[in-house]
């Protein structure tokens, strides 16, 4: 059977419903009472996990879309519904799919379009001085827009009583060198009862801007989506704009794509996991970490120019080339950082001060991390074996051997473990790369202009996790929707249920274990 | 703990005595105007509009290349077909305003070819850099001494700058060995160090948290976005743009991200210890 029909066999729709939409992404238009139908099946007949879901306006009438990952048939599958202007209500799944809260309640933000039946129908995205009626994402709303601030509700917390009990709101301006956000914990005496999170703060309008910018300048803009993950959105945009054009990448950009996709993700690991130690005030593997992450950070600077890997990424290929010399100096770098690098783990994990402060702290439990849909590290940390990499290859992912790391405890370790493991694979994936690099152009030429009124998906596992970019051209071939979907923007949620039943003084290393982007959420 | 201790002596100090002699590697594009002919092919591929074109009047055209927009994505260098635009290795690039950071070069237009000659570089009304630096230091005149405390303030950034920052405080740069400590609060601030576009949703926070500090207050911008709007840009529905739009900015440290060295500069900038200069 082919995976068309097996899909269309398992949502019970007819054959030839479903069809194939671009490489590796299944198509199917459907009514939008049927999305919760759908959804239920994807989810329980196929295994299926919704990586994003979104609207755009399509000239008279808006389409809702969700996109799933089908990772048993390597596919992904992207249903599209059609929502009237006059009836702007879609039917929400969030009550039995929590995965799609936060993304229905966009929908509503920027949209306008009510998730009917959704369980908690707040503004997720809107602060509350925005007006009712101003929905930034429609066609009709001009980017440069000066919006009146207007006196509204505060975001509602969860009131608390009882006595000793109280709230602490923290930020959005914090006391160390993070990003801004307010979180709202609920507590009696130490332990936290429930964590609740207000977001958004660094909303930059960048889905809008990408609508402005020519498609040759988004790949810029995507590198700032999140500081850390360059190389990821920009990926994301490029895979994106490539599957649109219809061109193939040749065999040495993917290859040094995944170079520097593997750079990238030790760069962060390494930085992280000095910055749960730092939290914890183990002081000494956390300026050895630190200077582990500069030794590879100057690396990378002078094998490509740029600290943080930025303009490296070019739609149809890369903009920067693994030399010889690069590749000699990569080579002798990798055994001196893997030395360093499994001394500092030692350093950590035989300290019993340490693993006293990150055994069984901030569990996010398996069942917990399935319900909301948690991906990438913090999925891998909770016993959930999913990663693009594998999953839905991309670039030169395909031929390479590797291991997915799983961990089962959910907690600080956990999520530590997962990003020690990985850093393990990335050498072993680094060492296959550069042993076999192919001698072929480093991009191919992308058109002068994309095809007209047509729409692919950009996916790629980032250090974080899955970056997804859905990037659709109106009839001039303009770009007109860039959907970006940050494993942040997921996983959220997710901290929220780790913290309660801790320590307030230990919400900084839960927090830091996950270390989720502000800016790639609030965008 | 007596392996701790070992391994830390036999590690000894990492730090690096002068930072600043570096050279970048990837530094801020240079125009050479007497080979440029105007021809605005690096306009068009900036995607931040840190190179502008003008006609301020018929038969002559000028092309500013500005530093607080440029996200040193080199697409200026590749696209010019002169082969006029290098990159300079410059580390510590700062300035006490938008305008120090732009460069204009004017052109003569011949009226029948269209051919244009570059005449002159236009000098940016206002103070030149040693004249702020003398009012910056009149400011802070024997109120900061040898130390500054600073507070950061994430006011929309993508996070690059804040991962710089970060690294600024790493064994190798020890910021903190130049008297310049990062404190918690902006009640306990000389300096605040600010990434942006400020953003629609920021903007409220950064105002507190400026009112917040005692005087005199420096504020830094740090980064494209937080000295121009950068890749953002300014006046959009959610991003208001660079940090002066919303509260007066003393010193300027351009770069996407600026690096650790850049930041380092611009804080003794902001202490009066250095002299902001935008090359050597």
């Amino acid at each position: 059977m082919t995976t068309m029909a097996t899909v269309a066999a398992a949502l019970g729709t007819a054959e030839g419903a479903v069809r194939v939409g671009q490489v590796g992404e299944l198509r199917l238009d459907a009514d939008a009472a049927a999305l919760p139908g759908l959804a239920d099946q994807v989810m329980r007949g196929l295994d299926g996990r919704l990586m994003t879901l979104f609207a755009s306006e399509e000239g008279d009438r808006f389409l809702l879309h969700h996109v799933y990952s089908l990772p048993a048939l390597r596919t992904f599958l992207h249903i599209a519904a059609p929502v009237e202007r006059d009836r702007p209500a879609f039917p929400s799944i969030a009550a039995s799919h929590p995965v799609a809260n936060w993304f229905e309640r966009e929908v509503m933000d920027f949209f306008g379009l009510e998730p009917v039946d959704h369980p908690n129908p707040e503004r997720v995205a809107l602060h509350e001085d925005w007006p009712d009626g101003a929905w930034a994402l429609r066609k009709d709303f001009p980017a440069d827009a000066v919006v009146p601030r207007v006196t509204g509700e505060f975001h509602p917390f969860r009131p608390v009583t009882g006595e000793g009990v109280f709230q602490v709101p923290v930020g959005p301006v914090h006391a160390g060198v993070i990003e801004p956000g307010h979180f709202r914990f609920g507590v009696a005496g130490e332990p936290v009862l429930y964590l609740q999170l207000r977001l958004f703060y660094v909303h930059k309008g960048t889905e809008k801007r990408f609508e402005r910018l020519p498609w040759r300048h988004g790949i810029f803009l995507a590198e700032s989506i999140s500081g850390d993950t360059a190389v990821g959105h920009a990926l994301a945009y490029a895979h994106a704009l490539e599957r649109l054009a219809g061109v193939t990448v040749p065999a040495r950009a993917r290859a040094v794509r995944v170079v520097l996709l593997e750079l990238e993700r030790m760069y962060n690991h390494v930085a992280d996991i000095g910055a749960i130690a730092t939290d914890v005030a183990f002081t000494i593997p956390a300026s050895r970490a630190q200077v582990l992450r500069e030794g590879l950070v100057r690396l990378q600077d002078r094998l490509f120019g740029t600290r943080l890997l930025r303009g490296t990424i070019a739609p149809g290929g890369v903009r920067r080339d693994v030399t010889p010399e690069s590749r000699d100096l990569l080579l002798a770098h990798l055994p001196v950082f893997e030395k360093n690098f499994a001394d500092l783990i030692t350093l950590l994990i035989d300290s019993g001060t340490f693993t006293d402060r990150v055994d069984t702290t901030g569990i996010l439990t398996n069942q917990a991390a399935r319900d909301l849909g948690i991906v990438g590290i913090a999925a891998r940390a909770s016993g959930i074996d999913s990663d693009f990499r594998r999953d839905h290859p991309h670039d030169a992912y395909e031929g390479l051997r590797f291991e997915v790391p799983v961990e089962d405890g959910g907690d600080v370790r956990a999520r530590l473990m997962v990003r020690a493991r990985e850093v393990e694979q990335s050498l072993l994936i680094l060492r296959q790369v550069l042993d076999a690099l192919p001698d072929t152009p480093l991009a191919a030429s992308m058109p002068a202009e994309l095809p007209a009124r047509a729409s692919a998906l950009g996916w790629v596992e980032a250090w974080r996790g899955p970056c997804t970019h859905w990037v659709a051209t109106n009839e001039r071939g303009e770009v007109t929707r860039v959907k970006i979907t940050d494993p942040s923007f997921i996983n959220w949620p997710g901290l929220a249920l780790a913290v309660p039943g801790n320590i307030i003084p230990d919400f900084p290393v839960i927090n830091k274990s996950f270390n989720l982007s502000y800016s790639g959420n609030d965008r | 703990m007596f392996r701790l201790i070992a391994k830390s002596l036999k590690t000894g100090s990492l730090t690096e005595a002068s930072p600043f002699a570096a050279r970048a590697s990837f530094g801020f594009p240079v125009v050479d105007f007497s080979r440029c002919t105007a021809c605005e092919a690096c306009a068009r591929a900036c995607p931040t509009g840190a190179i502008q074109t003008a006609m301020p009047e018929p038969g002559r055209k000028t092309l500013t290349v500005s530093y607080a927009a440029c996200i040193q994505c080199r697409a200026c260098v590749t696209e010019c077909p002169e082969g006029a635009v290098s990159v300079s290795g410059e580390i510590d690039v700062a300035s006490y305003s938008r305008d120090q950071l732009a460069r204009t070069g004017v052109f003569d237009v011949a009226r029948d070819t269209g051919h244009a000659t570059f005449t002159h570089v236009e000098v940016v009304p206002g103070p030149g850099l040693s004249e702020s630096a003398e009012r910056l230091r009149e400011r802070i005149r024997g109120r900061l001494g040898r130390s500054l405390h600073v507070r950061q303030v994430d006011a929309g950034s993508c996070n690059g700058c804040e991962l710089e920052i970060a690294a600024t405080t790493n064994p190798l740069y020890d910021m903190e060995r130049f008297g310049i400590h990062l404190v918690a609060s902006p009640r306990h601030a000389d300096v605040l160090l600010v990434t942006g576009p400020v953003t629609r949703n920021m903007e409220i926070a950064l105002r507190r948290t400026y009112d917040a500090a005692p005087d005199p207050r420096i504020v830094v911008a740090v980064g494209a976005c937080g000295c121009s709007g950068g890749i953002f840009g300014e006046g959009t529905y959610a991003a208001i743009g660079g940090v002066d739009r919303v509260v007066p900015v003393d010193v300027y440290i351009p770069g996407c991200p600026p690096r650790p060295q850049a930041i380092l500069n611009g804080l003794l900038v902001a202490m009066g210890v250095r002299e902001a200069r935008i090359s050597a």
